[in-house]
């Protein structure tokens, strides 16, 4: 293993040695690929739900009304973060059947997953999430209906912005929209191995 | 693909000499195309010498991957276009043969520098036209539908624009769009045998794209793109006039009718 | 007529083929182009600061894979290096062997095939499953994928829903809709059955360490979050040099490959879970590729190595919309295929030498490419390394006596004037190339000397 590493770290140190002039690191700035819509953004939060909505993506500010919404789609059970219930409020559970541990064994019966969302991007209507946040990845990507609460002081305002604050944690996964596959004749399906539903519950703090 | 710096200031020579390479398609087959350039270039108040040793660019060589005899061509245009005159070519991509093509080729050999010097001095017609001598805009009249096929060697050069620059100002000259203009019509030199299905498809996918804006005629900045699509167009009992960008300025200056203008391929057909 | 084997397998497909890989092609270049010119003002400028971004990673490449091994290893990490494909297969078993597995699911990477790590492994008793959709879809088939982006271009959804059948799958039915939650049910038994997860990665940071999953379906993170090992099977050539540089390939990549802002799953990975989480591997590996990446390294076609995988290339491409990818013999493709499938080739580069000949340099491929790679001009190299090579010319004629008589202007205008014979001449004793060329054109008449005579006649020096 050490031999092939070294190997490998010689015929790269072979194959560039007779290059004289060397492509120096450009600077630039990160704004550069700031997509236009986004250059300006008063109100993250519209901003956020306008791209999220754009990929087919869900926004909630008021736990009733997403708990309501749940019920039309007849997603009654679902698996919550405990962290979050105080965010849901006592009403949420009206109706629906929560649980505050997931079953990997059941992992098919939940029709709804909620958990906490590291943050989130306006440019793009990302929802972010890590393990700090979302220790049970499954609980996140299994059920057909993905709600992550999103704390709204941590929505990013662009793709820089966001790639700054990434952090230290081991594995961090951006959510734009619900999965998806265009494979088959190139006919768009949503809800492919992932959620069919990317749902964002925006929270206060 | 770049074409040449401004430092060679064209528009400050009084006597506005140039050297015309007149290809060897318009050798064999234009005549026209050659003839047309150098009334169009004299318009402008050009003397036009034409260095009767000159051969080919070297490309169709150099493309095949023939580098040994693409150097011995260029070798030899180096020799026949010496001098400082610019060089004005009725086609985009020997000019950038002699542009870009050619710095490849002698990137290692003892010759670069007078290679180089040549690639400087050398300017498709449109281009040279606009860039060159500074005029945007062109006299006359020539009355009909006109697409043009944009050569794709002509790609990250000033002719696209150029051309578009100059027929559009031309009185009775409807410029029309249409579909895929960006897809090669796929002559591509020894492509168009060795890969025939594949050449044959582009090329009858590029008529029907073209045939489908209805243009009265089908202009071009390359003879190359356009004995392929004419001669496809054809075989397949499809009529396209197609002429040459040089032919439409010349005729505009002559202000004959489009319609009536000599067609460039206009031919009995070659074999039985 | 003798025809080159591209040519001749494009001649060959059926015309539903075709039709669906041209348009579906076609689809593709359309979006990308709708959404960058939306996006951005100067679109040109982006892809030359990623091509030089990229550049100079790979013109400094030891320092910045170096780094990249120092912060995964920091953050526990297994890192291990192949020298080439047999290597890297031999590493994933050994893995795979420690730890009494037997099952393993893998997500879309393309070094996998390059490799050829799934028969490898299955004769090795390992039972292993593509989860990405169109991969999915060519493994049941036995199949191989005809894109780099969209694996199934080829196929339409009749011939998918009868392979469906034929293996179990459910009786035919041929909506969309039904072929994808028939793979996801299937699929997720065998996520959650498997022992190792296996990915690619688009990216690795050499900053941070971070991998870079680029993905849409939602199965590279079931291949993460179920399994309890993950191994990742990495090209040294996709380093970049900082977290900060990935904003703009993260935008570049996914309007250039399927025109979406960005993916709808982007993973950044530098490590196993922590130990408290219920999900995820509790081990992770990197194993860093070479098999003929270093050889390019120390040659002229090196910009090649900064190739993002987009696919970009192959939707705007003439020549591959009308062949399709398995016309290429190769697991890469394309216009970039061309370049990198006879280089990676090693000593077998003759055997593909005929894929550069496959163009007809018209360049719309780097005005698409993300990282600005000059590909016709690796194109016309490699057609003259084919060359030096000894390649068997084919089908194409040699331009030999051509480039002689361009170097004798004395002869030339001989056969100039001489030229005028083939005006009469039945087709079938005419030159070779002018012969060919009459398969499908017309000829126009020939006027060799008709000019130069013009010109003499006006009096001007000749």
């Amino acid at each position: 293993m050490t031999d092939a590493r070294d190997e490998i770290f010689a015929r790269i140190r072979a194959a560039l040695k007779p290059l004289e002039a060397r492509t120096t690191l450009p600077t630039f700035d990160a704004s550069v690929a700031i997509a236009r819509h986004a250059q300006a953004m008063p109100d993250l939060v519209a901003a956020f739900t306008q791209a999220l909505e754009a990929v087919h993506g869900r926004a909630f500010r008021d736990p009733t009304a997403l708990a309501a919404w749940l019920r039309t789609k007849e997603a009654t059970l679902g698996y919550v973060d405990p962290e979050v219930l105080a965010a849901l409020g006592p009403a949420f559970a009206t109706e629906l059947t929560l649980e505050t541990s997931f079953s990997r064994a059941r992992v098919d019966e939940y029709h709804f997953g909620i958990t906490r969302a590291a943050g989130a991007i306006a440019e793009s209507g990302t929802i972010i999430l890590d393990d700090r946040s979302t220790p049970v990845r499954l609980a996140a990507l299994a059920p057909w209906i993905h709600i992550a609460v999103v704390p709204r002081s941590r929505i990013h305002a662009c793709i820089p912005d966001a790639i700054s604050a990434l952090g230290d944690d081991a594995n961090i996964i951006w959510c734009t929209g619900p999965s998806k596959t265009a494979d088959v004749e190139g006919i768009l399906i949503e809800g492919v191995h992932g959620p069919g539903e990317q749902v964002a519950l925006i929270v206060d703090g | 693909m770049s074409a040449p710096s401004s430092s060679v200031s064209v528009a400050a020579s009084p006597a506005r000499r140039v050297q015309l390479m007149s290809t060897c398609l318009c050798d064999a087959f234009f005549d026209d195309v050659a003839r047309a350039t150098v009334e169009v270039l004299e318009h402008l108040g050009c003397t036009v010498e034409f260095p009767g040793r000159q051969t080919c660019c070297g490309q169709p060589a150099f493309n095949a991957g023939d580098w040994p005899a693409a150097r011995t061509v260029l070798r030899h245009a180096v020799d026949v276009f010496a001098g400082e005159a610019p060089v004005v070519i009725p086609s985009a991509s020997c000019a950038a043969m002699l542009s870009h093509g050619a710095q490849i080729l002698f990137e290692n050999e003892p010759d670069a520098v007078a290679v180089k010097q040549l690639g400087t001095r050398a300017w498709e017609l449109t281009d040279f036209i606009v860039r060159g001598l500074g005029v945007t805009s062109w006299p006359g009249r020539f009355a009909g539908r006109v697409a043009f096929h944009r050569s794709c060697h002509s790609r990250g050069s000033g002719t696209g624009d150029a051309v578009s620059a100059l027929l559009r100002s031309v009185s009775g000259l409807e410029f029309v769009d249409f579909d895929e203009a960006e897809q090669c019509c796929g002559f591509g030199g020894t492509f168009s045998v060795a890969f025939a299905s594949i050449s044959t498809a582009m090329g009858t996918l590029k008529l029907d794209n073209l045939l489908a804006a209805k243009p009265d005629v089908i202009v071009s900045t390359d003879m190359s793109c356009l004995l392929h699509l004419r001669g496809l167009a054809e075989r397949q009992g499809r009529p396209l006039r197609a002429l040459h960008v040089a032919q439409v300025l010349r005729d505009a200056l002559a202000s004959s009718d489009a319609l009536a203008s000599s067609d460039a391929l206009a031919s009995s057909k070659v074999g039985r | 007529m003798k025809r080159e084997p591209i040519d001749q397998f494009a001649a060959e497909q059926s015309d539903e083929r075709r039709t669906s890989v041209r348009l579906g092609s076609k689809a593709g270049h359309e979006k990308r182009t709708q959404v960058l010119h939306e996006d951005y003002a100067d679109v040109d400028l982006l892809r030359k600061l990623a091509g030089q971004i990229k550049q100079h990673t790979l013109e400094h490449l030891d320092s910045y894979l170096e780094k990249a091994e120092e912060e995964l290893r920091a953050r526990g990490v297994k890192v291990h290096f192949a020298l080439d494909a047999e290597a890297a297969c031999q590493s994933v078993l050994d893995i795979l062997q420690a730890r009494g597995a037997k099952r393993l699911v893998k997500t879309k990477t393309m070094v996998s095939e390059e490799i050829e790590l799934l028969p490898f492994l299955e004769r090795h008793g390992v039972e292993c499953f593509e989860t990405d959709l169109g991969e999915f879809i060519v493994q049941l088939d036995a199949d191989r994928p005809s894109h780099i982006v969209k694996p199934i271009l080829h196929k339409n959804r009749r011939e998918i829903a009868r392979t469906f059948e034929q293996k179990g799958l459910g009786t035919y039915d041929d909506t969309p809709e039904v072929i994808t939650r028939r793979a996801r049910e299937f699929l997720r038994r065998k996520y959650l059955e498997a022992d190792v997860g296996l990915s690619g990665a688009n990216f690795v940071s050499a900053e941070s360490g971070r991998l870079v999953l680029v993905t849409n379906e939602g199965n590279s993170r079931f291949c993460l979050a179920a399994p309890r090992c993950h191994i990742a099977v990495v090209g040294i050539e996709k380093l970049v040099p900082d977290d900060r540089s990935l904003s703009l390939f993260l935008n570049l990549l996914a309007r250039s490959a399927t025109g979406q802002r960005l993916s709808v799953y982007t993973e950044f990975i530098c490590g196993a879970r922590s130990p408290d989480a219920p999900d995820g591997p509790e081990e992770m590996h990197v194993i860093f590729l070479d098999n003929g990446r270093t050889e390019v390294l120390g040659t002229e076609y090196r910009e090649i190595l900064r190739c993002l995988r987009c696919g970009a290339c192959l939707n705007v491409c003439p020549v591959y919309r009308q062949a399709s990818g398995h016309a290429y013999r190769s697991v890469y493709p394309g216009p970039v295929g061309a370049v990198l499938s006879p280089l990676l080739a090693g000593k077998r580069f003759l055997e593909l030498a005929d894929l550069p000949k496959a163009s007809t340099l018209c360049g719309a491929c780097v005005e698409v490419c993300p990282v600005d790679i000059p590909i016709p001009d690796l194109l016309v190299r490699l057609r003259n390394r084919g060359k030096q090579e000894g390649a068997p010319s084919g089908a194409t004629p040699s331009l030999g006596g051509f480039a002689k008589l361009a170097s004798m202007p004395t002869a030339w205008k001989a056969a100039l004037g001489m030229g005028k014979l083939v005006n009469h001449m039945p087709r079938a004793v005419q030159p070779g190339p002018l012969r060919a060329w009459q398969g499908e054109r017309d000829l126009p008449a020939w006027r060799g000397g008709a000019f130069r005579s013009w010109f003499r006649k006006r009096g001007k020096k000749a």
